[in-house]
């Protein structure tokens, strides 16, 4: 699946990822982007994820091919 | 209008397209870059945006505030890239028959812009650090991302 990250993400990893771990639900993204780099861990969990511009709950399934978009909290304005 | 825009955003202009016959009261608030936040002097704020999200969410936003009033004219567009102090983030138009609706509709539509769609800024100081700033923390309170504690809620 391929990640792509905003803003203070950007801190913690690339703009554009690929990702080949195994991963079942939005929630286990999560939690493995946690283990990748822990120091985002507050940030990831205040995160919303989109996949095809559609945000999704952590509940969400994963096939592997989905284009992920990690959404922080908004600072528009 | 484009609802994401790299140019500046000419406020004149916009107010010029606005008048409407009937349209008795017209709102315009511009979000502007100021130069100093939390005690620390500004230079510029750089914004960046998921861009086909953040239109397709302000075009959502614009459209529920259509159906809550009665509105002749609902816009906002919102820049990214480097922005200038004193100059515009982001623009809301509204305009309907009396004030009313037109102040408590652009206030909605700002409220929900700032708490919802997928744009932020990076604070760039005079002392040369930056940091993305001013962000949501509604789920602080709220214990969820997706509910926010709306300013328009409390007027």
């Amino acid at each position: 699946m391929r990640i792509q990250v905003f803003a203070i993400l950007k801190d913690f990893f690339k703009k554009e990822f690929e990702l080949n771990a195994k991963l079942y639900t939005i929630a286990d993204l999560r939690t493995h982007l946690s283990l990748l780099n822990p120091n985002a861990t507050p940030v990831l969990n205040r995160c919303r994820f989109a996949v095809q511009d559609e945000f999704v709950t952590d509940e969400y399934t994963l096939t592997g091919n989905e284009h992920i978009v990690i959404i922080p909290p908004s600072s528009g304005g | 209008m484009d609802f994401i825009t790299k140019k500046e955003i000419d406020l004149v202009a916009l107010l010029q397209k606005s008048h409407c016959p009937s349209a008795g009261a017209i709102v315009l608030f511009s979000g502007e870059v100021r130069n100093h936040n939390v005690g620390k002097s500004v230079r510029y704020l750089e914004y960046e945006a998921h861009a086909s999200l953040a239109a397709k969410m302000i075009a959502e936003i614009l459209l529920a505030a259509r159906n809550r009033w009665s509105l002749s004219i609902a816009h906002a567009q919102h820049r990214i890239g480097k922005v200038k102090v004193t100059e515009s983030a982001v623009v809301v138009i509204t305009a309907s028959v009396h004030r009313g609706e037109a102040y408590a509709s652009n206030r909605y539509i700002i409220d929900r812009i700032k708490h919802e769609v997928p744009i932020w800024k990076c604070e760039h100081f005079a002392d040369g650090s930056k940091e993305w700033g001013g962000n949501c923390n509604c789920d602080k309170e709220t214990g969820d991302v997706n509910k926010h504690i709306y300013e328009f809620e409390s007027v």
